[in-house]
């Protein structure tokens, strides 16, 4: 019995221990906590986050206490009989009250933040930009120099993976997307200006999440999302991450983020729509004229 | 007040039938208690290749690079590279295989085909089940679907990859997956399963109704019998539908058929949409029974009636109701409807609430005890206050704003541990150690018992909770080589020290199986009732051998919970034993 207590005592030390260090070095360095954020809003989250984390800190506390004190107090005794006691309602009714009022301020209160960031459109002016996921990679299309996408089709398939209008070689797409450039496992955004996310997929569910911008969402084929926005606050270099399983090559399909000041997001856009530009002049050079008979989408929407 | 008295024809059938030969004593019986101990073993088995699964996700998570030399000899160079290293494809089945036996072949068969069969019909005072037949045929079916589901891993392609929720269209179109066979047959496999699990379920809600012994009133039945009883509806009212979602996924794979794949017309947030209207319920199954075992071992071993029963039965049964509008929020961030998400946000809540009502009563109940440290009273101990860590751990995802920051990360990983082991494997070892002495007529070496709590204990500490902060930090599930990521980097310390301490936890269940087994033919000779118990099963021999269970029907006094009742001698009070004359009994 001796050496079952002592063994008992030694594991809670080494218990205690291990969970000490580890904790103080958390606040020590910081690495397992969460990544600074560095999008607009992103700072509400993390404020509805400390909340809750402090609330059931308090909570886990307290219950904890509470229960180990009547372990240590209520620990068998001779000639201590336990109380019968079959409950008390009225202390029912008030531990169902006070978690019910809690919880739902919280729903409440979580609701508010979920409409306001996420469920209205992005903000007037804010640069779209096309992100379709594929097995494994990621396929982005920028607006050029006028901030704005060419037209598409809500349909992707293998061989037109953005869904363009028109896909041949010197009608590329709309008027709008004639400066559009594309980029492979790269997203290049600006500093201080928001930016609305269009989602599709090609193929399986993929997932959009970037820690530091408090932010996830399924890519789901045959849907688009419209509704992913954000506003970089500085500027660095993150990674996006497919964080919803999506096949064997899933733990590696990730694509290069930068936030960039605003002189270098422009300087950037000017030269990639200049080259769309010479790009899309070469091919209309090369290939046959088009076929005036046949009408092209972009020009019958 | 309605009973059946059993008539005694059925005792007379079952002397003879007690005679039968090997086959029918221990492949093909019809005892309740028998089939309890089939699926206990099953169910052990199973849990140890659920266990071993889990160490090879870790593995790879913490040495990505380094090889396994010993694996390359067993597996095929799809999965193992040359030098012993798990692939990434490998790895996906690893996880996806851990869950899915540890949810369908060894948590939901130990707490209800166990603990289900065992306890409810002694329990209530029945002879057997409602079905006996069907019993048998639903333990037969689990086993069936187990091997199923283990001989997938041998099939070209090997065994599913889609992780265990097998969000379509991953799981459904072979061009994505690569795994039509592995897939179809965990597909079956859960089909098969799902008829097991429905069986079950309508054997026991029958058996609760209609067979319980006069004078057990539906508000005098243990706890256990209650949490079971609600499991069963919850069972029958959410299996058939991951059963016809199982067999869409096998239409889906096999007939052309496009159910789930949004080019012709079907939709992939459809499956996700079946899946979690039986997935949710289902955390709940794999819960409450958990819950009912503690509420019956807190109140023995404080020597105290349970706290609030009413308020236990009532917020079981609003858990059981609340369940089934609650699905939602695994999909706050799924791509569907915004207002959705705001909508299961608050019902999710609201589900919170009878937990904590559970809490606090079990906190009444050791309140003012006199508490015994047994081994089973230390694991459902434990069992409460790692329960506070996982429910508290849900209250981050309910919070729309937060889960878009913490979905799908190693955050949620923890909380399901903390909620799985730390709140259903906790009580089954708690419910094995406790029941153990009924069902084999010896106790489990209490020594040993305590060594093998305080290590579990310890180390699944050690594993989960440091998921947490890997969650925050940024970590996703299901990720073959945290190393590929920069900000993953980092962690990769925190990662090699979860996998030692899952090791760890996995080599100290050695201890719980040793015991185990070595009890069961060595152990201390068990007396009919050795925890001083008041329910039904310990008025009997241990270990019950009569295939009727009861001499004689036993006529029930009272409340399971009358312990140390003012003025009596002895601190408890049998169910079947009026109390004095004189002395105050809880009226239900």
């Amino acid at each position: 019995m001796y050496s079952v207590r002592r063994f008992a005592f030694l594991g809670l030390i080494l218990f205690l221990i291990t969970t000490g260090t580890i904790c103080a070095e958390v606040r020590e360095t910081n690495l397992w906590w969460t990544p600074d954020v560095v999008t607009k809003g992103g700072e509400k989250i993390d404020f509805l986050l400390h909340l809750i984390f402090w609330l059931t800190a308090v909570v886990f506390l307290v219950t904890q206490g509470v229960f180990i004190y009547f372990l240590i107090k209520y620990r068998r005794r001779r000639g201590v009989p336990a109380y019968y006691s079959h409950g008390n309602n009225s202390l029912e009714i008030v531990w169902t009250t006070i978690p019910a009022v809690i919880f739902i301020a919280l729903a409440v209160y979580s609701n508010r933040l979920w409409n306001s960031e996420l469920r209205h459109p992005a903000p007037e002016g804010s640069i779209p930009i096309d992100i379709v996921a594929y097995q494994y990679g990621w396929h982005i299309r920028n607006p050029g120099r006028d901030g704005k996408l060419g037209d598409f089709k809500p349909v992707v398939s293998p061989d037109n993976w953005f869904g363009l209008t028109d896909s041949t070689p010197g009608a590329q797409s709309s008027e709008a997307g004639k400066d559009d450039y594309q980029s492979e496992n790269l997203l290049t955004v600006p500093v201080g200006k928001p930016v609305v996310i269009h989602l599709r997929s090609l193929d399986v569910i993929h997932a959009f999440y970037v820690p530091e911008f408090r932010m996830y969402q399924d890519v789901v084929p045959g849907r688009q999302i419209d509704w992913v926005w954000f506003e970089a606050t500085k500027p660095g270099n993150f990674e996006l991450a497919c964080s919803q399983l999506c096949g064997s090559g899933h733990y590696n399909m990730k694509a290069k983020i930068a936030v960039v000041p605003m002189e270098d997001y422009q300087k950037l856009v000017a030269e990639k729509s200049k080259a769309a530009l010479m790009e899309l002049e070469k091919k209309k050079a090369t290939s046959l004229p088009p076929d005036p008979t046949v009408p092209t989408v972009a020009s019958s929407r | 007040m309605s009973t059946m008295v059993v008539p005694h024809e059925v005792h007379a059938g079952d002397h003879a039938h007690h005679q039968q030969g090997i086959f029918r004593t221990y492949i093909w019986s019809h005892d309740h208690k028998m089939i309890a101990k089939q699926y206990l073993l099953t169910a052990l088995f199973f849990l140890i290749i659920g266990g071993l699964l889990a160490l090879g996700v870790r593995y790879k998570i913490a040495f990505p690079d380094t090889g396994f030399p010993l694996l390359k000899y067993l597996l095929p160079t799809t999965m193992v590279s040359e030098d012993g290293i798990i692939q990434p494809g490998m790895y996906n089945m690893l996880f996806t295989m851990h869950a899915t036996v540890m949810v369908f072949l060894v948590v939901m068969p130990l707490l209800i085909g166990v603990f289900g069969n065992y306890l409810i019909p002694l329990q209530i005072g029945a002879p057997d089940m409602a079905f006996p037949f069907y019993n048998a045929l639903s333990y037969w079916l689990y086993a069936i679907s187990g091997m199923m589901i283990l001989y997938s891993f041998f099939v070209p392609g090997g065994a599913a990859a889609g992780g265990w929720t097998s969000y379509a269209p991953l799981s459904t179109t072979e061009a994505y997956n690569g795994t039509r066979m592995g897939q179809s047959l965990w597909g079956l496999g859960i089909f098969v399963n799902g008829l097991s699990s429905i069986s079950g379920a309508a054997n026991y809600i029958t058996t609760v109704i209609n067979m319980r012994a006069p004078g057990m009133t539906m508000m005098r039945l243990p706890l256990t019998v209650w949490s079971l009883f609600i499991t069963a509806l919850l069972l029958l009212l959410a299996v058939p539908v991951l059963g016809a979602a199982a067999a869409l996924l096998f239409m889906d794979l096999n007939i052309g058929t496009h159910f789930f794949t949004s080019s012709n017309g079907g939709d992939p947030l459809l499956w996700q949409h079946l899946f979690w209207f039986f997935g949710h319920p289902e955390v709940y199954i794999m819960i409450l029974p958990a819950m009912g075992i503690s509420s019956e071992i807190l109140p023995v071993f404080s020597r105290k009636p349970v706290f609030g029963y009413r308020a236990m039965v009532f917020a079981m049964a609003a858990i059981g109701i609340l369940g089934f509008i609650v699905w939602g929020h695994h999909m706050f961030v799924s791509g569907m409807n915004l207002t959705l998400s705001a909508t299961f946000s608050i019902s999710t809540m609201v589900i919170a609430v009878p937990s904590a009502i559970k809490t606090f009563n079990w906190l009444g109940t050791v309140w003012r005890g006199s508490i015994r440290f047994t081994t089973p009273m230390l694991f459902a101990l434990a069992f409460i206050s790692m329960f506070v860590i996982g429910g508290l751990s849900g209250i981050f995802m309910a919070s729309t704003p937060v889960d878009l920051f913490v979905h799908h990360t190693y955050f949620i990983v923890a909380h399901i541990h903390y909620v799985l082991f730390a709140g259903s494997i906790l009580n089954i070892f708690a419910g094995v150690y406790f029941w153990f002495p009924k069902m084999f007529g010896r106790f489990m070496n209490d020594f040993w018992g305590k060594i093998h709590f305080v290590l579990t204990f310890v180390f699944l500490n050690l594993t989960f909770f440091p998921m947490h902060n890997l969650g925050l930090a940024g970590m996703m599930r299901r990720i073959a080589d945290p190393t590929q990521y920069e900000h993953l980097r980092n962690l990769q310390p925190l990662n090699i020290f979860i996998t030692l301490s899952a090791f760890a936890l996995g080599l100290s269940t050695i201890i719980f199986f040793v015991n185990f087994f070595h009890s069961m033919f060595h152990g201390l000779k068990a007396p009919a009732n050795p925890w001083q118990s008041n329910t039904l099963e310990w008025t009997l021999p241990s270990p019950v051998t009569l295939h009727g269970n009861f001499e004689k029907t036993p006529t029930v006094y009272h409340g399971p919970y009358e312990y140390s009742v003012p003025g009596m001698e002895s601190d408890f009070l049998p169910q079947d034993q009026p109390a004095k004359p004189g002395t105050r009994v809880a009226a239900h």
